[in-house]
Parts: C-alpha cells; sequence; structure tokens
C-alpha cells in the first residue's frame, strides 16, 4: 500500500513529505537534555500518575507551536488525538490569552485554526483514524507536531478483549505503534504521547527513593506495560511527578531522559493560571 | 471489531466480500491495512474498486478531525457553568459544574456526597428548570429530603412539584444496569425530538464505587476493563451531549496514618476532570453538625488544596431534621 501511496504523490505532496515541515527548535528547551529540541521523526513520552501536569505540559507545548512568530511561537500546525476525551479547549484559550500580546478574539482565533482536534473512543477507531490522517500530513505541510493524549487509553479494555491471546490483547496497539512510527518517519513529524501510570510499582518504596534511584539507572523502576512496539520507538521518555510539600511554589517536576543517549535532566516548574513557567 | 460483509459501505458488493474472505481480509481494519495491489492480484478484483473502497470505509469508521478554531466556536455556545446551589463549592469549582465534564465528590461515609448531589439536583430543577437525571446505586436517594430542599427554596407549591418532576431518578444495584441506563439515556438524547422531556443537562450518579467494588480483585482485568468502559461512556456522554456528570465515590488510605485518597486505584484517577474531597469538621458540642470542609484534589482550571466551608444543612428546613446524610455504602 505504500508504494501505491507513493505513486500517487503529486510534487507538492512530495515538497512537504521531504522538506516542508519547519524546525521545532525551541519548543522547550528546558524539556530536553543535551540537544534542547525534538527533531523530525523523535517520539517522546510523556510519563506519569493523574494530578502531574502531563496534560498542562502538552497545552504549553501546543501554545508555544500555534503561537505567531510575532508572539514568540513556531507559527506550525498541531494535531492532537484524544483518547481520553479530556481536552479542555477553554484551558487552552486561558493559557493563550494569556502569552499573547493583544489578546483579541480574532487573534485567538488565528491561533486555533492551527489546531486540529480528533477524539477517538477505541482502539480499532484510533487505528483507523492513524490510517485517514496520511493523507492530512500529506497536505498540510506545516503540520509538525502529532500529540497523543493517551496511548495507554484502551490498555484495560484491549487486553479483556483479546481474552487468554497475549498477541490479541496487544494487537491493535501494537499495529497503531507501527502505523506512528511510519507516519513520524516518512512525514518528519515529532510525536508526543503520554502514557498514564496505572501499574503499581513493583516496590512500595517513597516516590523519593525512585527518583534517586532514576538518576543512576534511567528506567529500571518504570514499569512498562504498553506494547514492544511502542518501548521500542521511544526516543525520549519523560517522567511527571509533583512534590506533596506545598511550600514549594515548583512543585511539578520532570526528569528527561534521552533513551540511546542515556542523557538525564531533571527540572522542576510550576502551573499558574498562563499556564507551565519553568 | 467490524465484519466486512456486502453494503457495509457503497462499493463493497456481494461478490466482493467472499473473495476478500477467501485471502484472509475478514474485517475493516484487515482491509485498510492490507496492501491492495496484492489483494487485488490475489482475488482478481479491480485495483480502482479496491481504492474507491478503502476510501469510503476510512470516512465511515474512522473520527474526523475538527479544526481548533471552529471546535472552540462551537465550545463557546454549547458549554454551560451550572451553579451546585452551594455558593461556596461554586466558588471551588470555578463558579459552578463545567458541561462536557466529569466531577467526582469524593468522602467517607457520612462526609455529605448524597446530600450535595440532592442540592445539585434541587437547584438544577429549580433554579435553572433543567432536568436532572439520578442514577442512584445505594439506595441513598431520599425523595423527601429532595422536596424539603425545594421547600426551602421556593414558596410556591406548584413550583416545588414541576421541579421534582424534572429529577428523574433510576435506581441501578450493578455495573451492567448502570451501562444499560447510560445506553437509554444516550439513545434519548440522540433522539431529542422524540422525548417528552426536556433537556437534560446533568447527570448524578451517587455512587460509581458501589457498582465497581464488586467487580475489582479476583480477575483483575475484566473488572477493570468494565470499570474503564463505564468511565469511557461517562465523559463520552458528557462530551457529546455536553452534560454535566458528577459522580461520588470512596474514600481510602494506603496506612492507617496516611492521607486520604480517592478509592477505585489508578485507572479510575485519570477519570474525572475536577476532584472535590468531602470531610466533616472536627465533631463540636453540638448535636447536630452539618459543616463541611470541601477542598479541591484535581482541577484544569484552579490551583488544588484550597479549602472552602459547606453547610449541608442548608437549603433543607434545618430545624426539620438533623440532616445526616443517608450513605448506603
Amino acid at each position: 500500500m505504500g508504494d501505491a501511496f507513493r505513486r500517487a504523490e503529486s510534487g507538492t505532496q512530495l515538497l512537504a513529505r521531504l522538506e516542508g515541515r519547519s524546525s521545532l527548535k525551541n519548543l522547550e528547551p528546558y524539556l530536553f537534555a543535551e540537544e534542547g529540541f525534538p527533531v523530525h521523526g523523535d517520539v517522546v513520552e510523556f510519563h506519569g500518575p493523574e494530578g502531574t501536569g502531563k496534560t498542562e505540559m502538552l497545552y504549553h507545548l501546543i501554545a508555544r507551536c500555534i503561537l505567531p512568530k510575532s508572539g514568540g511561537g513556531l507559527e506550525v500546525e498541531v494535531m492532537f488525538i484524544d483518547t481520553d476525551y479530556h481536552f479542555d479547549m477553554l484551558r487552552l484559550v486561558t493559557i493563550l490569552e494569556h502569552r499573547l500580546a493583544q489578546s483579541t478574539e480574532e487573534m485567538i482565533k488565528q491561533c486555533l485554526g492551527k489546531l486540529f482536534l480528533v477524539n477517538c473512543s477505541s482502539s480499532t477507531q484510533l487505528l483507523l483514524t492513524l490510517y485517514s490522517l496520511e493523507n492530512m500530513f500529506c497536505t498540510h505541510p506545516s503540520l509538525c507536531l502529532l500529540v497523543l493524549d493517551s496511548i495507554s487509553a484502551f490498555y484495560w479494555i484491549d487486553r479483556s478483549n483479546g481474552g487468554e491471546s497475549f498477541n490479541l490483547q496487544e494487537m491493535n496497539l501494537k499495529k497503531c505503534a507501527e502505523l506512528l512510527e511510519k507516519l513520524v518517519r516518512e512525514y518528519h513529524l515529532a510525536l508526543f504521547a503520554t502514557t498514564q501510570t496505572i501499574m503499581q510499582k513493583s516496590t512500595s518504596s517513597a516516590e523519593s527513593s525512585f527518583s534517586l534511584k532514576l538518576q543512576h539507572e534511567t528506567d529500571t523502576d518504570y514499569r512498562p506495560y504498553l506494547c514492544k512496539s511502542w518501548q521500542q520507538m521511544v526516543t525520549h521518555r519523560i517522567f511527571f511527578s509533583k512534590q506533596s510539600n506545598s511550600g514549594n511554589s515548583k512543585a511539578f517536576s520532570v526528569i528527561s531522559c534521552h533513551i540511546q543517549k542515556k542523557h538525564v535532566v531533571k527540572r522542576s516548574f510550576s502551573i499558574g493560571e498562563c499556564g507551565v513557567q519553568f | 471489531m467490524a465484519l466486512l460483509r456486502a453494503a457495509l459501505c457503497p462499493g463493497l458488493t456481494a461478490q466482493m466480500v467472499p473473495l476478500l474472505r477467501a485471502s484472509g481480509v475478514r474485517t475493516v481494519v484487515d482491509f485498510v491495512s492490507s496492501d491492495l495491489e496484492d489483494v487485488a492480484q490475489k482475488c482478481s478484483l479491480s485495483y480502482k474498486a479496491l481504492v474507491a473502497v478503502r476510501r469510503v470505509l476510512l470516512a465511515q469508521f474512522s473520527a474526523f478531525p475538527a479544526n481548533g478554531a471552529d471546535l472552540y466556536e462551537e465550545l463557546k455556545s454549547s458549554t454551560a457553568i451550572l451553579s451546585t446551589g452551594i455558593p461556596s463549592l461554586d466558588k471551588l469549582l470555578d463558579s459552578g459544574l463545567y458541561t462536557g465534564e466529569v466531577t467526582e465528590l469524593m468522602g467517607a461515609p457520612g462526609s455529605g456526597k448524597t446530600q450535595v448531589c440532592l442540592s445539585i439536583a434541587a437547584s438544577m430543577s429549580l433554579g435553572l428548570k433543567q432536568h436532572v437525571l439520578f442514577l442512584d446505586s445505594t439506595g441513598g436517594f431520599t425523595a423527601s429530603r429532595l422536596y424539603q430542599m425545594l421547600q426551602a427554596q421556593a414558596e410556591d407549591e406548584e413550583e416545588q412539584l414541576e421541579a421534582l418532576q424534572r429529577v428523574q431518578v433510576t435506581r441501578v444495584f450493578d455495573v451492567y444496569e448502570m451501562l444499560r441506563a447510560l445506553q437509554e439515556l444516550r439513545d434519548s438524547l440522540s433522539q431529542q425530538v422524540l422525548s417528552s422531556t426536556g433537556p437534560l443537562k446533568v447527570v448524578l450518579i451517587d455512587s460509581v464505587s458501589a457498582v465497581i467494588y464488586p467487580l475489582l480483585g479476583g480477575k483483575q482485568s475484566e473488572g477493570l476493563a468494565l470499570m474503564m468502559q463505564l468511565a469511557r461512556e461517562l465523559k463520552m456522554l458528557a462530551r457529546e451531549f455536553s452534560l454535566a456528570v458528577v459522580v461520588t465515590n470512596q474514600v481510602t488510605r494506603d496506612s492507617s496514618a496516611g492521607p486520604l485518597k480517592p478509592a477505585l486505584g489508578r485507572s479510575w484517577s485519570f477519570v474525572p476532570s475536577t476532584r472535590v474531597l468531602l470531610q466533616s469538621k472536627e465533631a463540636t458540642s453540638e448535636k447536630t453538625n452539618t459543616r463541611r470542609i470541601a477542598s479541591l484534589a484535581k482541577s484544569p482550571r484552579q490551583p488544588t488544596g484550597i479549602q472552602v466551608v459547606l453547610d449541608v444543612g442548608s437549603g433543607g428546613a434545618q430545624e426539620l431534621s438533623p440532616a445526616t446524610p443517608t450513605q448506603g455504602l
């Protein structure tokens, strides 16, 4: 099928595919170790328990992308796949309003025009939707960022639907991961996906020892539960956590790991009315 | 997973289906993900026809992306912020319940969850003239208490009765009954024209933990799958029909000295957008203690941790009853 598609490609589509995507430099330097920005083809996983700022961080990145260049943004398009029915448009608008110099209704709508949203209610629908989005990546050369919140949404339902067979249980997700990898590679996108901490850690040790350990052996205590194809395509994994002691203004923190180079960087941030602040 | 059959979509003929099946293409997913050139050769079908079918299948079965600006425009007209009827709780929730979201009230037995639900029902049906669906899974719904609250808020008897009629109560005592009730709700909402009831804005579920608890443990993944199915249905209903969904949940502790945390575990923790913890205020010397502390445990808008004091005795005539919350759990 790939070949069939390639043959039908027009000149503009070819250009869009190969060089149309603008750089994601300045997306958020604090979030990445070493090189400072994700390159096209990177797959970034946000992992953490509930209420640790993953979705807020996504709003932050989306705002950075869709704001005009004059307002410090990158002016690129974003595709957001919402599998949790969780995306809060009004929250994103609040963040945009705080970051625009003059936030007229017209300006807000101009920014939001660069965002595309799609809801998926099952892993089958997610897979079919990814297939149908291929055409969109072709025709929108300024679409640089693909966001999937979250890729673990169907985990329990798929596990139960698959019955006894382990292969059947993760078949849809495996296909999704493979297709995502192909899309990201061929269309030079950067993919951000969240995975939720839904498994108990193997030991009942406190959070503190978790982060300490993490600095030595990056991902030992993190318990991967999604299919192998997904684990293998991730290039950056970012762990989110929240300190419970209230005195600290920067209560949220991320530990960002570059999977291949084993770089680790730790940052803390706060979340206010205007969104994420490092 | 949709199986391929004739007339599933235009272009997919009765001749094609058995040929496709013979070469292992049974479902929509199989069809869309297979190499059509290959299939065309194996089944000696027209490549052009297959490509056309693929396009139609994708249009039919995939979700369609919406532009953010259009969605925002739509949301501005469909989103409503509904007052709970308790001023301090409204303040905590940034002026009320938002449609399109799932809000969770959690607390130990006797912390006032059911009372807050009843108060929301009263305020919606009387003040905002909206219909309310109350799914009662603990037997905790008491019509007399609701009537009491209505009486305290409106003088006119006619008005009180009209308000009572706008509150529909369904008793559901297990998760299957609850899912069926929600399916019926979905059906009636999607054929709005036929329904005799007016627009529905609020669904109250008291309590969600009562139907999920029996599923957990043992063969874990099945119970969790049902729980997530319920969660998904609630969130989809909230989004698609602009409903405010309120659920109540129990609380638990890791250890006897640990802080209170919501029951139902990690997977459920991602479901509600907003969580409010209800706690009794330290017992005072008075006999009836109707004061509760509500603290915000999760919110997409407000900083978490802020607290307000509620009076669950208000709204009803205080001298009439000790106003102890009726918890079935």
